[in-house]
């Protein structure tokens, strides 16, 4: 039995398959892709924001200037989206634009695509994690990396993910490592030369540390350079099958026996890169276990920057910040490209400048590494008198290392003498990252004043286990404030002006050509700051702690800020003392957008 | 006529793959085959979501409600996870495409098969939230739609639950893991058999993604590609499939099966006749 339906409309067919294919051509023409231009050029094209940190060299500087010391004042909220589920934990994720559309991680692996304009959501990615993850620092993302038609971000149980931008579909996935061995993903791939640059997380949990490259277009891995001294990088055949591509330093010049082969290192924040000497720049983390008693010598590459020339795969150089760590002073803070005119010779310095776990802020030579200046960017430093300019290394004041737990007389717990310390493993400043006006010269750092107490016990390792020997409480300095935003310059050492925060500071900064500095606070504000003498003069409430870095972009004659809300992050779970500070603040999950009021 | 009797799934269960060649495709003719004379548009199943499924899968293309599209599936299902529904549209000759969705499903798609080289003939199982009719739809050479369809009673919820795996760690290790048999000379030439291990989430169930095959090809031994699937929310968890072959397909060397879920995890086995 057949039994036609609307035949009698057939010829309509013809019409709307015409109109369906003219339709199409006009969404391919209006969807663009994300070109190399487009990111080298990132800091300079101020209708978009297509790496992380507004450019590869991680500035987060914007030229742009309708929004000002003058006009601050007109800024109010365009639109909010909500993350929406049950999901509303830390949201560290810093947006990306183009094309009129917001690429913005969430919570628990999620992806969205939204209207820059409207906050209409295009679409929503959502990643299906196993129950086994381990993320040290709760289930946090830091944002997506954009190339071509991709938009491509990591996931908690260490995959790499990339979506086709316009459609929110899967193109390719590859997995960086196996997360039941404690591996990770949080932060922000960045792409460098068509490859795509990511490190890894687990320092914790005694993996090895680990940068990659791979076509940003297929995934295919280009080369990979393990962190931990002793490890074989690779380069990969067009089989995709390892070609040995030298070992990273020497095995055991700078480790103990076996120690190296779980020696944790993790550059767990983005890579950033300079087109200018072509180098990509990446931070490692603390050296494993945290028990430093175990492992003698300086435990390379861990809490260094180090730079990796892009083409080989090898790296050209390192500076290591906190030789032989045993405090946890991770080195994987941004190293972030700067220049300045030397104030002996008026030569122009092709620079890097970070602000270090461990409390210095060092300034290094960025085409050869060499350490130009290094002083505290906190009120109290203990377990260092300073850092020698000639050799590079710190003056350790010894009994600030937590005390040997198999010495003599230590008693059958095993427990090696506490100490005091300042500042504490959640360091001087965390993953937040700090920006650098051109305009004022100054780098604004988001610092916080903490000590802790800190003790070394035995361990061992077990795949998939937490791998510390060591205990620690966090203890505040201060009564009036955890968190200080300052202006820091990195010529003359000086820290210029500060901004005091009750709660810890865990959130990027942004400056601009309008003078302003924006960051948000754990209190859930947004707030600009006039970037040369540090008066506040505009903040926002958005409902929940700020702790991701804020962005803006120009769109139709307009400017935009953007910051994502929802607190949580390392500190409600690692805080000690300072949880009294933070623990009635709500979370939430939330993206705002700001522009000028028009009267 | 109880095509997937309880009992016999249950002796599918304990025996696995074992049993599929006993898993008759059961002609079918419950619904259709009582069905009255047809009013132009009406349709079989008096199904309130009718309208909106023929703007939703078919906007003004023909169709037609035609009998020679078989859908065979439990009256009643005791199992809303697990509606096993078996679709035989052979006797249409040449299909280039078979949809098969539910009407009141809060997801509606379930699979659409496309029988590049082999008898449009296959079967499924899938999650009903509700009593639903269950239709497969086969689009000819000509562009014209064929439906067939039954409904299926059942007491819901198959939907929005989490997945039985999601409870457990076992498909973290065994994600995508294939077993499949090839059992020849059942029904229309050889009969393919497989099962996926994949917990299949609709994202309904709260806090946890929608998390599904999305894609599935089987080539031959020489890589001809002879059905390809898209899977959607409303497939069961860890899926069983049967996809009717051509005769001695097996010959040419192993069966390829490939195929990708919505994160992107790949699926790839062998099958050695």
């Amino acid at each position: 039995m057949h039994t036609p339906l609307r035949s009698a409309r057939r010829p309509r067919l013809l019409a709307s398959f015409a109109a369906t294919a003219f339709a199409l051509a006009a969404l391919n023409a209006q969807a663009k892709g994300v070109s190399d231009d487009d990111i080298v050029n990132d800091a300079t094209i101020t209708t978009q924001v297509v790496t992380h940190g507004l450019g590869t060299k991680g500035q987060r500087y914007s030229p742009l200037d309708q929004v000002n010391i003058e006009t601050v004042k007109n800024l109010v909220p365009v639109w909010s989206f909500s993350f929406g589920g049950e999901k509303q934990r830390g949201q560290q994720s810093q947006p990306l634009i183009h094309d009129g559309k917001m690429y913005v991680t969430a919570s628990y692996s999620r992806i969205f695509a939204l209207d820059a304009t409207t906050g209409q959501k295009l679409w929503k990615y959502e990643h299906r994690l196993p129950d086994g993850i381990m993320p040290c620092c709760d289930v946090i993302n830091r944002g997506a990396a954009l190339y071509d038609d991709l938009v491509i971000f990591g996931t908690l149980d260490a995959q790499l993910v990339a979506l086709n931008k316009d459609t929110g579909k899967v193109v390719w996935r590859q997995k960086i490592e196996d997360y039941k061995a404690g591996y990770s993903f949080t932060a922000a791939p960045q792409i460098v030369k068509g490859m795509v640059i990511t490190g890894n997380s687990g320092g914790e949990f005694g993996i090895v540390g680990r940068v990659d490259a791979r076509d940003a277009k297929t995934g295919k891995l280009i080369w990979t350079r393990p962190t931990v001294e002793g490890h074989m990088g690779y380069t990969y055949d067009a089989e995709g099958k390892p070609v040995d591509n030298g070992i990273s330093g020497t095995t055991n010049a700078t480790w103990p026996g076996d120690l190296w082969k779980t020696g944790g290192a993790a550059p767990w924040q983005a890579a950033y890169y300079d087109p200018d000497v072509d180098l990509i720049y990446i931070g490692t983390g603390n050296p494993a276990p945290w028990n430093s008693w175990l492992r003698p010598g300086d435990n390379l590459y861990s809490s260094s920057t180090i730079a990796i020339d892009p083409d080989t795969g090898k790296i050209v150089w390192h500076y290591q910040s906190t030789p032989h760590d045993g405090w946890d002073f991770d080195g994987v803070n941004e190293f972030i490209s700067f220049e300045y005119n030397d104030p002996a010779t008026g030569k122009l310095v092709k620079a890097g400048g970070k602000a270090d776990r461990n409390g210095f802020f060092f300034v290094n030579d960025r085409t050869d590494g060499k350490l130009l200046n290094a002083f505290p960017f906190v009120n109290r430093i203990d377990w260092a008198k300073g850092i020698d300019l000639k050799t590079g290394r710190p003056i350790y004041d010894e009994e600030k290392r937590p005390g040997n737990p198999f010495a003599e007389g230590v008693g059958e717990d095993k427990k090696g003498k506490v100490v005091f310390n300042a500042p504490s493993f959640l360091g001087g400043k965390n993953q937040m990252p700090m920006a650098f006006s051109p305009k004022t010269g100054y780098f604004y750092v988001p610092a916080n004043e903490w000590g802790m107490d800190i003790w070394n016990e035995p361990i061992s390792y077990k795949r998939g286990a937490a791998y510390l020997g060591a205990g620690f409480t966090i203890k505040p300095l201060h009564e009036d404030f955890i968190g200080a935003m300052r202006a820091v310059d990195p010529v003359s050492g000086k820290i210029v002006w500060e901004v005091k925060n009750n709660a810890p500071l865990w959130g990027g900064v942004m400056t601009t050509g309008g003078d302003l500095v924006f960051y948000g606070t754990p209190e859930g504000y947004l707030k600009a700051i006039d970037a040369r003498n540090g008066k506040e003069l505009w903040q926002f409430q958005t409902g929940s702690g700020v702790i991701a870095p804020p962005v803006t972009w120009e769109q139709d004659g307009e400017q935009y800020v953007a910051v994502v809300s929802g607190w949580g992050g390392a500190v409600p779970l690692w805080g000690g003392d300072v949880a009294k500070r933070v623990n009635m603040l709500e979370q939430g999950g939330s993206v705002w957008v700001f522009k000028l009021h028009k009267s | 006529m109880k095509p997937a009797h309880p009992a016999r799934r249950t002796v599918c269960a304990a025996l696995g793959l074992a049993c599929a060649a006993a898993l008759p495709f059961v002609a079918a003719g419950r619904v259709l085959a009582a069905a009255p004379a047809l009013q132009p548009g009406a349709d079989p199943l008096d199904s309130s979501r009718w309208d909106d499924m023929r703007r939703a899968f078919f906007a003004d293309a023909p169709v037609v409600f035609d009998d020679r599209i078989a859908v065979t599936a439990p009256f009643s299902a005791e199992d809303p996870l697990n509606v096993p529904v078996a679709i035989d549209a052979t006797a249409l000759g040449a299909v280039r495409e078979v949809l098969v969705f539910a009407d009141f499903n809060p997801i509606v798609k379930a699979l659409r098969v496309e029988p590049l080289a082999a008898p449009a003939a296959f079967g499924l199982r899938l999650k009903l939230q509700q009593s639903s009719p269950v239709r497969a739809a086969a689009r000819t050479a000509d562009g014209t739609w064929h439906l067939g369809g039954a409904w299926v009673r059942t007491s819901g919820g198959g939907c929005t639950l989490p997945s039985l795996g999601s409870g457990s760690a076992e498909w973290q290790q065994r994600l995508n893991e294939v077993g499949a048999r090839l059992w020849p000379g059942v029904g229309h030439g050889d009969r393919l058999r497989l099962r996926i291990v994949h917990p299949m989430d609709t994202g309904l169930a709260p806090g946890i993604p929608a998390f599904h095959i999305e894609t599935l090809e089987i080539a031959d031994g020489a890589g001809r590609v002879l059905v390809r699937a898209e899977a959607f929310e409303p497939v069961s968890e860890n899926p069983v499939f049967s996809f009717d072959l051509p005769a001695g397909i097996g010959a040419a060397g192993p069966l390829r099966i490939r195929g990708r879920d919505n994160n992107g995890n790949l699926i790839d086995a062998e099958v050695r006749p």
